[in-house]
């Protein structure tokens, strides 16, 4: 069953952007739209809002890059598990849980790591990747989405992708433990 | 808040740095200045001369941590190390970090005069008769300030990363905006639209359901959920400037913006294509098992991210500023 589902999305994904570049330029096609000019004008812009994101982008990620550095995390993973501990969290997975909305490269890092330590197919290795698949790096898509359009005042969305991040890390604990329990 | 957890991150990495460093100098973590007892395999006479070595320092798992008092090294130590030797019998060794090396000395290398190699003086060093062996005793160069060195080296790195990831997301843009303004000429994106109405209405009430920024968003969360990453991040930018278009001012979130960057963080995929393959990589029976427990995980993510955004947003602080703003935005309008 997973099997199938994987290979039926597998496939969708490898023909996904051959299919859209055939449809897109080939519904433009039959509405007669002049094709190479729209193409060249629509991807003026792709330059622009590159170069927009940069200043957001370098902020963020120099904060997250200071703080890795710094070995803060181990500071935070000792004021947090204990509170972690009380519903079955392994306190190996705990960093894991934080580094996931700061950092791609980090929480894939610690994801390696403890693949490697405890063994792909022990519970913290599968809790520790469906982590890492239940969530965004919410702080990256936080600079880069609203970078590309100036957005300085960010109103409700850090809260709103806080708790999305909290839910979904509850989310892939209780299914781990339902499915994979100790 | 973005203001202060941005602050909080630097604050709690400087303080955190600061103190870590002053802790190994009054705990002496790295053992500066203190002589180290190691045995010296396999020497090879380099130059002509008897006075430069090549060899490797050998050092027992529970010598090393002993030495260190960590219980962190876990094999025996074989570091390959050049060892330079004067008349007086004195001298200096210098390795550089490589895989062989312990964690320890790799830290240590890092924050080291210089980057990757670390040095030291050789006190005196004995040999056996036919030079086969030999005993050493090393002092390594003093290291300080470890976090310091590497909170510097990150900020300047990850400025760079920064650059390079919105650099390298120029070529994608271009593409993928180029491909949807067709789309968008073609009319194809209205029908793309209409026929995911009823839900878009519900999720984004106060855009209008034909409007272009609604078919960004469409094909934005159809590109995330089959992990086609390099189209979804130009769609998604797409959207935001669609939306932005629809902002009564500009530099403040809008409640269909905050939404939109709910569903995104969320995550939802249908493939964690990454997780499976660091899985299969480190040997698992199964790396495919997480699928349905990540979507589970993500699920979660999503609908609490979209029902935050839609309670949050009617909180006083949140829609006081921008009511506010529009209603700056009506006066000017007005003028």
């Amino acid at each position: 069953m997973t099997d199938l589902f994987r290979t039926v999305i597998n496939l969708i994904s490898i023909f996904a952007i051959p299919l859209m570049i055939a449809v897109f330029l080939g519904w433009g096609f039959v509405k007669k739209v002049r094709m190479y000019e729209v193409f060249v004008e629509g991807a003026k812009d792709g330059f622009n809002t590159a170069i927009r994101i940069i200043p957001y982008l370098v902020a963020m990620l120099f904060a997250i890059g200071i703080f890795r550095a710094s070995g803060a995390m181990d500071l935070l993973v000792l004021i947090i598990s204990p509170i972690t501990n009380l519903i079955g969290m392994p306190a190996d997975t705990l960093p894991m849980a934080l580094m996931r909305p700061l950092s791609g490269s980090g929480s894939l890092g610690i994801m390696t790591e403890l693949m490697k330590t405890h063994g792909p197919d022990s519970f913290v290795g599968v809790l520790a990747s469906t982590m890492y698949g239940s969530s965004e790096t919410t702080f990256y898509v936080l600079a880069v989405y609203f970078g590309a359009v100036n957005i300085k005042n960010s109103r409700h969305a850090v809260p709103v992708g806080l708790l999305a991040d909290f839910a979904g890390m509850l989310g892939a604990v209780f299914i781990c433990r339902i499915l994979f329990g100790i | 808040m973005l203001n202060y957890i941005w602050l909080f991150l630097i604050a709690i990495a400087l303080i955190v740095g600061v103190g870590k460093d002053i802790n190994d100098e009054f705990q002496n973590t790295y053992q500066n200045g203190v002589p180290l007892e190691v045995a010296f395999l396999s020497p090879q006479i380099l130059s002509g001369t008897a006075m430069r070595w090549e060899g490797q320092f050998y050092l027992t798992a529970k010598q090393f941590n002993d030495f260190y008092k960590t219980t962190s090294q876990i094999e025996e130590v074989n570091q390959p190390v050049v060892i330079s030797l004067s008349s007086d019998g004195t001298g200096s060794f210098i390795f550089s970090s490589t895989e062989v090396t312990p964690t320890r000395w790799k830290e240590m290398s890092k924050s080291a005069s210089a980057k990757g190699t670390l040095m030291g003086k050789v006190e005196k060093i004995e040999f056996s008769e036919n030079k086969s062996l030999g005993k050493a005793k090393i002092i390594f160069e003093p290291i300080r300030f470890v976090k310091l060195k590497a909170i510097t080296q990150a900020a300047i790195d990850f400025a760079n990363t920064a650059v390079e990831i919105a650099i390298g997301l120029i070529g994608v843009m271009a593409l993928w905006l180029g491909l949807i303004k067709v789309a968008e000429e073609a009319g194809l994106v209205k029908v793309l639209t209409r026929l995911l109405t009823p839900i878009t209405k519900r999720l984004f009430p106060d855009v209008p359901s034909d409007h272009p920024a609604i078919g960004a968003i469409i094909m934005n969360t159809a590109a995330n959920m089959l992990g086609l990453s390099n189209a979804a991040t130009p769609m998604g930018l797409k959207a935001m400037e669609e939306l932005n278009k629809l902002n009564p001012k500009t530099g403040t979130a809008t409640n269909a913006m905050v939404t939109f960057l709910a569903i995104n963080t969320g995550g939802l995929i249908l493939i964690p294509a990454t997780a499976i393959a660091v899985r299969a990589a480190s040997g698992s029976a199964n790396p495919g098992i997480i699928i349905g427990t990540a979507i589970f995980g993500a699920g979660c993510a999503t609908v609490t991210g979209v029902i935050a955004s839609k309670i949050l947003q009617r909180l006083p602080r949140y829609k006081n500023k921008l009511n506010e703003e529009e209603k700056l935005a009506e006066e000017k309008g007005n003028d």
